[in-house]
């Protein structure tokens, strides 16, 4: 406690004299693509792979990812109709399958959200994240204004784990997933 | 840590002469991370990114004091235990209780420039704590055991076949293992140590005062998992890193990565709320650290203060053509380059650090570059005034420039002495003012015609 008065006193003391600097707004994007389309482009820029699709695409999907793997982890969001493979613990399945809180077009980004598993989502080398397209926002600024409340841990992802630390040379999947997989689902489920 | 800034133009010096093939590795890296910043910058209406980031961080710290304590309301919450620490010694003591109380054993770390300050790896070492960093080029760096070269990439001082033989020597890689292989290496060891870790800590790159939330930006999710397997997470957190509203992240967040690395977006941005709620997975504590050391005297700093608008993107390092030469080794303290030029005095005071404002060409590269519109060049200027006032510049630094000031200002003096100085030979050790730069580099040639026959010609 005795820290925090004398740093906030010293502070109090430093501004005294100093002119008050006014908060500036931020002007809204108006964004005329689909956000959809500019989100599977984003994803593909950043080295991830994004699909549209309705429900028996996914499956087909996830039938494609599942080839001879013996299991995946799964997010709680992810339905069961949808879980095709047994369930494995993140620390060993090679899938992880996320259903993500929203996307963010202009960036290429997934939010997914601690209350969904955080272990499905960064310890399997291939991760797919689910997102339904009414969940697409076109830019962060939208997607922050429309939060209404923020769970104990929101990750945003916009692309395989990657390094350059190495002799610049660029590395994917050095701790998180070294392939990201995003499913944008139509209609809703 | 021990600050040796005081040493800087020798160890330039020393390291150019010593170590040249530090400048192609830091060249080639600066270059690159330049050319991703004109690019994303290009994409954008740069300017007008520039100055609202810089109004808001205005407004944040005219207001700062209303901010922290609405930040720490807020922290307190969502289950944060906050605390204050004016110096490393109070943050110090602040980590000490929470590894005995919770029997940490062994910690793993995100990169954070802050933690380099409060000096905590070798305070966890001594209270026989094994600390893991887990950034790859942090990893290679503690096991070198050097200090960070830059703010965003510690290593890229280092050259692949610098990393080859660190891992052929450490974990028996071959020789001319793969980027990838040594990746992978690096990966196995840590993913060990993060699911076998009792304490994650980790810096942060904004504390939003409107929700009292943690933002982390990175790109390899190390930070991602370091913030949520160990059972008690720390965040140290300089009190000039608050934003208001959540919703500034909207600009903060791509400024930055442009800024950094010329990406649209850093790869996971972690907005951390509190420790993991019932029946979910994450810590069962979270610790925010708010530090000062030396920030409030540089708040006080009428002309100085600017510089805590500072987001730690390096994008001044890599413009700046002085920090390519040698990296940020010498600049003797955690933060190199311009940035550290006119933020290390600040934070260190003058006396500790005066060789470092001189650290630039005035090129003004830095300012161009910076996402809040840092004047750093402006500061470089103050901080030399006051090197001169307060009696820290060499006596012959006053005397040498009032001799060019005279010379400069007089045509017939100005064409005797370039006439005379022309002529003359220029052995290496002529002055010991220059030995610093012959030893180096080749020797200095004056040109054969001079300046003023150079500008008429060129006019014609």
């Amino acid at each position: 406690m005795e820290a925090e008065s004398r740093i906030l006193s010293r502070i109090k003391h430093a501004l005294k004299e100093r002119p008050k600097a006014l908060l500036p707004e931020h002007p809204h994007p108006a964004l005329s693509q689909d956000p959809r389309e500019l989100l599977l482009k984003r994803l593909a820029e950043n080295g991830a792979e994004g699909h549209l699709l309705d429900e028996e695409g996914v499956k087909r999907l996830l039938a494609n990812l599942a080839q001879g793997l013996p299991g995946a982890a799964y997010g709680k969001g992810v339905p069961a109709a949808l879980r095709l493979l047994p369930e494995l613990p993140p620390e060993e399945a090679p899938l992880g399958v996320s259903r993500a809180l929203f996307a963010v077009a202009e960036t290429g980004t997934v939010a997914l959200s601690s209350e969904d598993g955080r272990r499905a989502q960064l310890l399997p080398p291939v991760h797919l994240v689910l997102v339904e397209e009414k969940r697409v926002y076109p830019s962060l600024l939208e997607a922050f204004l429309d939060l209404k409340s923020l769970p104990s841990a929101l990750g945003l992802h916009s692309g395989p784990s990657k390094s350059a630390d190495i002799g610049q040379v660029m590395v994917k999947g050095v701790h998180g997933p070294g392939r990201l997989v995003v499913a944008v689902l139509q209609g809703t489920w | 840590m021990r600050v040796k800034a005081k040493l800087y133009p020798k160890e330039a010096a020393r390291l150019l002469r010593e170590k040249p093939g530090v400048r192609d590795a830091v060249t080639g890296a600066t270059l690159h991370f330049e050319a991703g910043r004109k690019k994303a910058y290009q994409e954008v209406d740069a300017e007008a990114w520039r100055e609202r980031a810089k109004r808001v961080k205005d407004h944040l710290l005219t207001h700062l004091d209303q901010y922290l304590e609405l930040a720490e309301k807020r922290l307190q919450e969502k289950g944060v235990q906050v605390h204050w620490a004016e110096d490393p010694e109070e943050a110090h003591r602040i980590l000490r209780e929470i590894v005995a109380r919770r029997g940490v054993r062994r910690a793993v770390k995100a990169k954070s420039m802050l933690t380099e300050e409060l000096g905590v790896n070798p305070l966890l070492e001594a209270l026989g704590v094994e600390v893991y960093e887990t950034d790859l080029g942090e990893y290679l760096i503690q096991l070198l055991g050097e200090p960070p070269s830059h703010i965003v990439g510690p290593a890229i001082h280092l050259a692949l076949s610098d990393i080859q033989r660190l891992f052929h020597s450490r974990f028996g890689t071959p020789l001319d293992a793969s980027p990838e292989a040594l990746a992978a290496v690096a990966r196995r060891v840590l993913r060990e140590a993060f699911l076998t870790a009792e304490l994650g800590i980790s810096g942060a790159n904004f504390l939003v005062a409107e929700t009292g939330t943690l933002v982390l930006m990175e790109n390899e999710g190390n930070i991602r998992l370091a913030t949520s397997l160990p059972k008690v997470h720390v965040a140290f957190v300089g009190i000039e890193k608050l934003l208001p509203r959540l919703h500034d992240l909207a600009l903060f967040l791509p400024l930055t990565a442009r800024a950094a690395t010329g990406q649209r977006l850093s790869t996971y941005v972690s907005l951390i709320q509190g420790p993991a709620k019932e029946g979910e997975e994450g810590p069962e504590e979270v610790h925010v650290v708010l530090v000062d050391h030396g920030r409030t005297a540089l708040l006080h700093d009428p002309e100085a203060w600017e510089v805590l608008r500072c987001l730690r993107c390096g994008a001044c390092l890599n413009a700046c053509p002085v920090y390519r030469q040698t990296g940020g080794h010498p600049y003797g303290y955690v933060y190199s380059g311009p940035i550290g030029a006119v933020l290390d005095p600040g934070l260190l005071g003058l006396e500790d650090t005066h060789p470092l404002p001189y650290a630039s060409t005035l090129c003004g590269a830095c300012y161009e570059a910076c996402p809040v519109k840092i004047p750093i060049p402006k500061l470089l200027l103050t901080w030399r005034r006051r090197a001169v006032e307060q009696g820290l510049a060499q006596g012959w630094e006053r005397a040498a420039i009032q001799a060019f000031s005279k010379v400069m200002q007089s045509p017939s003096l100005y064409r005797l002495f370039s006439k005379g100085l022309r002529g003359l030979p220029l052995p290496q050790d002529w002055l010991p003012l220059l030995r610093a730069w012959t030893e180096g580099r080749g020797p200095l040639k004056p040109s054969p015609k001079p300046f003023h026959q150079l500008w008429q010609e060129l006019k014609e």
